[in-house]
């Protein structure tokens, strides 16, 4: 199976994006972290202010998956701002569905991102990966990526809604 | 000690870039800047800005040893979480360390906070490294969760050559 084309995800892919997204969560083993609707992604990401980009893969009719898929993988991502080098590319998301790995699906989908980056004047492409995930790390390793958390000690960090609550009414 | 929070101004990129300068160095990181002031200006006040910035500014009778009132900055943008939806990055926080103690690190992170808030955002996401331990404990005071120790997130980066072969897909 070689036939497959990547283009930029329209409002009528949400579903399947969501669809993709759990199935992400699921191999991450946080599905049940995922909160997000179809109505969510459809304001955020085809709205006035688009909070993020997406590029999808779809096959046709006859390669469908095994539940009657087109829509068999996609990546999220959007700009974000380093003060030392200026605009990146962040990639939030980025799946293939396990029946069509192995088809250089998943390497078109991030030599596109980072045409995109590149044309866009990025000066990189961010973004995390959990440490247990060997098979994804292995990947970007050998495509030249680097682990800043090894390299420089970064950590991640984040503050939920009712501590940002709490921080805003101390002011 | 009184001060103000504002959002920045086109005109304030040259305190922005020398307070980054003074950030980085403390990072022990001062030759990756490759950015000054013009490109933060073109970057965060053209007609698409990729970043927001609040300053700190102190009366002139409390200006620093070298003449300066503007003592502080946070650098943040918008993200999206697959699972969550619209989040903030924090990418900086810096305050002079002659102006620290007087609680204007916590007022530029609580006006972050409340931005968030206005945009309908769910989460506050930011980095530390992991030797930086005043950054550290001053987090995690404030509710702040470490995703690298609890989940195993690390970062990842296509920069430079990396990204260009990418692009390219180069061997």
């Amino acid at each position: 199976m070689a036939n497959f084309i990547l283009r930029k995800a329209e409002p009528k892919d949400v579903s399947d994006i969501l669809r993709l997204i759990k199935e992400l969560a699921k191999f991450e083993e946080m599905e049940d972290q995922v909160i997000l609707t179809e109505k969510d992604l459809l304001e955020d990401g085809f709205g006035d202010h688009p909070f993020y980009h997406c590029i999808v893969a779809e096959v046709p009719k006859q390669h469908q998956s095994a539940d009657g898929h087109m829509i068999i993988g996609f990546a999220m991502y959007y700009f974000t701002y380093d003060p030392w080098i200026g605009k990146l590319l962040y990639l939030e998301d980025f799946y293939v569905m396990k029946e069509f790995r192995g088809f250089g699906i998943g390497s078109e989908i991030l030599k596109k991102l980072s045409q995109t980056a590149v044309r866009t004047r990025c000066s990189s492409m961010h973004f995390i990966v959990a440490e247990w995930n060997k098979p994804s790390i292995e990947f970007y390793k050998r495509r030249g990526a680097s682990d800043l958390s090894l390299e420089e000690g970064w950590r991640l960090f984040k503050i939920d809604k009712q501590n940002l609550l709490k921080m805003t009414n101390e002011e | 000690m009184k001060f103000t929070i504002c959002a920045a101004k086109p005109e304030d990129c040259k305190d922005i870039a020398r307070m980054i300068m003074e950030l980085a160095v403390y990072e022990k990181m001062p030759d990756q800047v490759k950015i000054s002031h013009k490109e933060l200006e073109r970057d965060g006040f053209g007609r698409n800005p990729f970043y927001q910035c609040l300053v700190a500014e102190v009366s002139e009778d409390h200006k620093s040893k070298d003449g300066h009132t503007k003592v502080g900055y946070s650098l943040f943008f918008y993200t999206y979480s697959t699972w969550k939806g619209r989040t903030v990055y924090m990418e900086d926080l810096y305050v002079m360390p002659e102006y620290r103690g007087k609680g204007i690190g916590k007022a530029l992170m609580a006006t972050v906070a409340k931005v968030a808030k206005e945009q309908h955002c769910v989460r506050l996401q930011f980095s530390v490294l992991d030797w930086n331990k005043p950054s550290l404990d001053f987090y995690l005071a404030k509710g702040a969760e470490d995703l690298t120790a609890k989940e195993g997130w690390h970062f990842l980066r296509f920069h430079g050559i990396a990204l260009d072969n990418l692009a390219r897909e180069a061997p």
